[in-house]
């Protein structure tokens, strides 16, 4: 099942809300990736409100989403973990999820525009006609 | 009386070695001078080819014995055949070639065997084994010296490559350039990173940006003479902004469990331009009534 | 005056949405018997942790969820079993940072770190995990 990925300016929505097998979740990664470095990202807003069970798979699968997107110079936000899970992923480890987190979408965004704001290449434009080429 | 098998080499040799080696010397030319027009000249071959055939003559004149005349490694003959590889690697000729010289002149004297010795087939076995013998030895060790000198060749043109395609560049006053192309092995990470810690030294540079746009493959190797260099970097105060990871790279990076602490990342050169700038209080305007 | 065990509930796992069943069911059972959400989630998420484990290490397995509570205790016992290679060092895989293929690594520990007890057992050919939780009862009815 394909996670979409919904375009805010320079920000990037994703709201993971079903259990994802191994196939989907290297899909999505994929997805987001190439869609950061196509439109020159400059925030990632995760939502995982729906999620009402995370797993040590879960959190590591965003865990490592959040990082790919900051090798690619994205700013990355985690928002809607429910009570419950915040309880279960401290009880289970240290620092699971690794990203910044937020209550909901709108602190997300709040939070995402004013790291941004700090940034130096914020007032760049994004992507030429020729867009960026990758050699390899 | 002394057993000589092959004195009809000998002889052949000693009484033909003019025609022996016009002939040989035409058989090359027609072969070199199709495949590198302009660059071998007849005199050259000619005076390498009578060289050659003084040698084997005299390896073959003062032998007696039922095997084949061996040839010392440290004598004439092997020197001679060595310098003519040396010569044809570093003019950049085709491995196979170069081994065509020596085989070439087997051709010439088998032929000229076969016709001088048909009525005795087995001394003319003999002499063929022989010749055979010789000069396929001649042509592993013309073979070998060639391959020596090619890899000299192209060690010397990796290290020139090496130097060329990572300087480090002088962006702005504060602010460096590291522009990675190409495979990192230890040697190259080892001597951009050496450059780069000259060049922060220098001109105390803030900031050194390390794009790594030009690098196919990010692996833990890579990713560690990466962590090497910019934790050296750190060490001498400047912060470092890391950009052009690929998709791929990020994907591969993060499934390794590699992570550049304390690094901004940034996906372009010009974000990375941008925010080094802004690190050292500087901003890119447009200024009025500028621009033609 | 103890009300009879809630009957248990059996899940085979073979595939990923098998995961979410278990999960449901773990969660379903531990409600009827009476616990919060807090255990809820507990429950869920280990039982997610130990069917995934199943899936991607051992193709096929079972998850046996049963109420074993008594009069002033809820209990819940749950039994995940495959008959996969196994785990061939369980000591390595229950220390914290162990990691193969990417998802048994907070996997084990993070479990037992979740429930109250934890037992397992591994060997090529059958694997069983033991998971359970107890909670003295309030004074109030059981659901």
């Amino acid at each position: 099942m394909k996670i979409p990925i919904l375009q805010l300016g320079r920000i990037l929505l994703v709201s993971i809300q079903v259990d994802l097998t191994d196939t989907d979740a290297m899909q999505f990664q994929n997805d987001l990736v190439n869609k950061i470095a196509a439109t020159e990202a400059l925030g990632v807003a995760i939502d995982i409100t729906a999620l009402d069970v995370v797993d040590s798979f879960m959190a590591r699968l965003i865990s490592d989403t959040a990082s790919m997107a900051r090798l690619l110079g994205a700013e990355v936000v985690i928002c809607g973990i429910q009570p419950y899970v915040a309880m279960t992923l401290v009880e289970m480890g240290r620092d699971l999820i690794g990203a910044d987190c937020a209550f909901n979408l709108e602190q997300a965004l709040k939070i995402l525009n004013g790291l941004i704001a700090l940034r130096g290449d914020s007032t760049l434009n994004s992507g030429d006609d020729d867009g960026r080429s990758y050699p390899f | 009386m002394t057993v000589k098998p092959f004195s009809p080499i000998d002889n052949l040799l000693a009484q033909h070695r003019a025609e022996i080696g016009q002939e040989w010397v035409s058989d090359v030319m027609a072969l070199w001078g199709r495949h590198y027009p302009g660059l071998v000249s007849e005199d050259e071959v000619r005076q390498q080819t009578s060289r050659l055939l003084d040698e084997l003559a005299s390896a073959f004149a003062g032998h007696s014995g039922v095997t084949p005349p061996q040839i010392a490694s440290d004598g004439a003959l092997a020197a001679s055949a060595r310098e003519l590889s040396m010569r044809r690697a570093k003019a950049g000729f085709k491995p196979a070639d170069t081994a065509q010289y020596v085989l070439s002149l087997k051709n010439v004297l088998t032929g000229r065997l076969i016709r001088e010795l048909s009525e005795v087939p087995a001394d003319l076995a003999t002499c063929l084994a022989a010749v055979d013998d010789v000069l396929d030895r001649l042509s592993l060790l013309t073979f070998e010296a060639y391959v020596e000198a090619r890899e000299k060749v192209i060690a010397q043109q990796s290290v020139s490559l090496m130097e060329l395609s990572t300087p480090v560049i002088r962006l702005w006053e504060q602010v460096l350039m590291l522009p990675l192309i190409g495979v990192i092995d230890t040697l190259r990470a080892r001597q951009f990173t050496e450059s780069l810690l000259e060049a922060i030294t220098r001109y105390e540079a803030s900031v050194t940006i390390i794009d790594v746009t030009g690098v196919p493959v990010f692996d833990t190797s890579v990713a560690q003479h990466l962590m090497k260099t910019v934790d050296a970097a750190q060490l001498l105060g400047t912060r470092i902004i890391m950009t052009g990871i690929s998709p791929e790279g990020a994907q591969t990076l993060t499934k390794l469990g590699i992570s550049f602490s304390k690094v901004t990342s940034r996906a372009t050169l010009r974000a990375g331009v941008a925010e080094a700038l802004q690190m050292i209080g500087r901003r890119v305007v447009v200024v009025s009534g500028a621009g033609k | 005056m103890m009300d009879a065990l809630i009957p248990s509930r059996r899940v085979t796992i073979t595939d990923s949405s098998d995961i979410v069943r278990a999960r449901g069911a773990a969660r379903s059972l531990a409600t009827d018997i009476g616990f919060g959400l807090a255990d809820q989630t507990r429950l869920a998420t280990a039982v997610s942790e130990l069917a995934r484990n199943v899936v991607q290490y051992a193709g096929s397995g079972s998850c046996e969820i049963i109420d074993a509570s008594v009069a002033d205790e809820m209990r819940i016992r749950i039994v995940v079993e495959d008959s996969g290679p196994g785990i061939p060092d369980i000591d390595l895989a229950m220390q914290d940072g162990y990691s193969t293929g990417g998802s048994l690594g907070a996997g084990l520990p993070g479990t037992r770190r979740l429930m109250e007890s934890f037992a397992i057992e591994s060997a090529p050919g059958q694997t069983r995990v033991t998971i359970g939780l107890a909670r003295q009862r309030h004074h109030q009815e059981r659901r």
